[in-house]
């Protein structure tokens, strides 16, 4: 009769015990976007004093933060930048980086294997390395102060990872498949395009996926290529442009950040498990 | 019937090979020709990718070599050779020793912090319990969001004046009032702001780790440990003598990409703190980016950055041979 309720406060206690080791870290990875969300919509003189308890609104919230963002600064312009940005690099990661990866993975070509390790090791090699030879390339071709350098540079990174990215996931694709279609009468880019990748979709909004967030973590390139106020992408544009010598606009910066951090670190977190499977090679699956 | 009169035969090698050796050819053609195809079809698919990784990515490291040993500079197109000038300059540049250094103290401080917290983290997360999901979804948060944000918000939680950290700790005691010497300017000091800078790469990246980690362990079979607690093996013996040596490549994987990127990571130090006060948080990425755009010397900058590269290169071959490895 104890037996059960015995067992339950015994699950109990590892239950706290586990909460009480865990809070801390979630403490510290929230609190920082806590404190930025609390800090947009707090009004100025909430912000900039130092008696009252600053966890919580002492004055009541206010959207003025925003407003100043939208209408007074180019942040409408750095979103859309951002977007279109994102849109191109998906687009050049997605035509090709996913026939790369079939290719190494199903055509059986002599060294496949290596030239895709030969490929996803240019993921390695830092944008620090880059940026200087790039900033020439980028002049060359007229592109710099505007957002096309970035269109140009961010497959730099995107391509060699989603490439690797789709060669393991055609992998586990079963060649019978192929096979069967090949049988009735497709062709070699038939069968590619028509059963291949379709079968291949998740894989392929992966890829864009990644294309979009990998982007969006870049903040040295933004920082090189891009000067003119109305051409950054968020990430870069923030930062440059919203401090201006001593003076902050806290309030604005934070909701500048968030309002398009968040929904990136939303969107990553549903395909972090992909990412740290790409990198260390789908050993831990 | 053979592939070729199938075809129409359009090659007369082919047709030519067909009346002289029916039999052979027969059995080999539609083989040899199927096999071209696939390699002409295959080398076509590869080739949008691999031109666009050779022209932006190995061309531009080829000449960043070639920038290395020249003058190059932002005003004049025209670079001369002048062999390894740039790097004996950086050498003797008292700034570079300094960035150097913070950036091996950098790199080792975060790494060691970053293991102990997402070893802890791990090993957390490997328990069953209620809400692990949401948890999980939480405490990656700080590796998911962009970086260039998320550091916004550590300049404004290190604020000289405002800064809830101080807030906090005023309140607990640990500090003095503001306006007091016992009051921490954290990105003004030049013995706080390093640990300022190294603090947030930890946050950032302490998550990283736990994951990685997490998932070499979920990579050992349950059977494998059952065995070896059948044998008698104790926590201790089981976790290092099947679990580790198992967990290794994953762990040795995750490790190196994140001194790949903590070394190569500018955006920290460069929002904080501009590599200041003085020059007490310089890491190389930030001294060669001052150099190579903002002084507008390419060619100083380039040899700058490519001091990394020795720092960097074990961690490459390390990985090379874990790749080399992956199953799937």
């Amino acid at each position: 009769m104890a037996g059960p309720l015995t067992q339950r406060r015994k699950e109990l206690r590892r239950h706290l015990w586990i909460y009480a080791g865990v809070t801390p870290f979630v403490v510290i990875a929230v609190f920082p976007i806590y404190w930025m969300l609390i800090t947009a919509f707090k009004q100025n003189p909430d912000l900039y004093q130092m008696n009252n308890f600053p966890f919580w609104f002492n004055l009541a919230p206010t959207l003025q933060h925003f407003k100043t963002l939208f209408y007074q600064t180019n942040y409408g312009s750095w979103i859309l930048n951002t977007f279109t940005i994102s849109a191109w690099v998906a687009l050049i990661t997605l035509v090709t980086a996913v026939p790369a990866g079939y290719a190494l993975a199903r055509l059986r070509l002599p060294g496949s294997e290596n030239t895709g390790i030969a490929i996803f090791m240019t993921y390695l090699v830092p944008p620090i390395i880059l940026f200087l030879p790039l900033s020439r390339v980028v002049a060359e071709l007229g592109l710099q102060d505007s957002w096309w350098a970035l269109v140009l540079v961010y497959p730099t990174f995107t391509v060699p990872f989603c490439t690797w990215l789709m060669m393991g996931f055609f992998k586990t694709v079963p060649m019978e498949i192929e096979e069967a279609a090949r049988v009735d009468g497709c062709g070699q880019a038939g069968a590619f395009l028509r059963v291949i990748l379709p079968i291949s979709l998740p894989g392929v909004l992966t890829s864009v996926i990644f294309a979009f967030t990998l982007s969006m973590q870049d903040f040295l390139y933004g920082l090189a290529f891009v000067s003119p106020g109305d051409q950054k992408p968020v990430p870069v544009g923030v930062p440059t442009e919203l401090i201006r010598g001593d003076i902050y606009y806290w309030g604005s910066i934070m909701g500048a950040a968030l309002l398009v951090g968040l929904p990136v670190a939303v969107l990553y977190n549903f395909f972090l498990d992909r990412f740290i499977q790409g990198i260390t090679g789908g050993i831990g699956k | 019937m053979t592939g070729s009169s199938l075809s129409g035969g359009l090659d007369p090698r082919v047709r030519a090979a067909a009346v002289s050796a029916p039999v052979r050819s027969a059995a080999l053609r539609p083989w040899r020709t199927q096999s071209a195809q696939r390699l002409a079809f295959g080398y076509a698919l590869l080739a949008p990718a691999a031109l666009y990784v050779l022209l932006l990515v190995g061309a531009p490291f080829l000449f960043s070599l070639y920038l290395a040993v020249s003058d190059a500079n932002v005003g004049d197109p025209v670079a001369r050779f002048i062999g390894l000038e740039n790097f004996r300059s950086a050498w003797e540049m008292d700034t570079f020793w300094i960035a150097l250094q913070n950036s091996v103290i950098f790199l080792v401080v975060a790494a060691v912090l970053k293991s102990l917290l997402g070893t802890s983290l791990a090993f957390l997360l490997l328990q069953d319990f209620k809400g692990k999901k949401l948890v999980r979804g939480l405490v990656v948060i700080p590796f998911t969001l962009p970086i260039a944000i998320s550091v916004l918000s550590w300049k404004w939680m290190y604020d000289s004046q405002f800064s809830v950290i101080n807030w906090v700790l005023s309140r607990m005691g640990l500090i003095g009032q503001f306006g007091t010497d016992g009051w921490p300017i954290w990105l003004g000091d030049p013995k706080l702001a390093l640990v300022a800078c190294i603090l947030v790469n930890v946050w950032r990246t302490f998550p990283f780790s736990a994951i990685v980690l997490l998932a070499g362990f979920t990579s050992v079979p349950s059977e494998v440990i059952d065995a070896a607690k059948v044998d008698g093996c104790s926590f201790l013996q089981r976790f290092r003598h099947v679990v580790v040596p198992m967990i290794f490549p994953i762990l040795m994987i995750g490790f190196l990409f994140d001194t790949v990127f903590t070394l190569s990571d500018l955006s920290v130090v460069y929002l904080l703190t501009q590599g200041g006060p003085g020059n007490a948080t310089k890491i190389l990425p930030v001294l060669a980016y001052q150099i190579g755009i903002q002084a507008g010397n390419l060619g100083r900058g380039a040899a700058i950055a490519l001091f990394l590269v020795p720092l960097l290169v074990p961690a490459l071959i390390l990985v090379l041979r874990n790749l080399k490895r992956r199953e799937y």
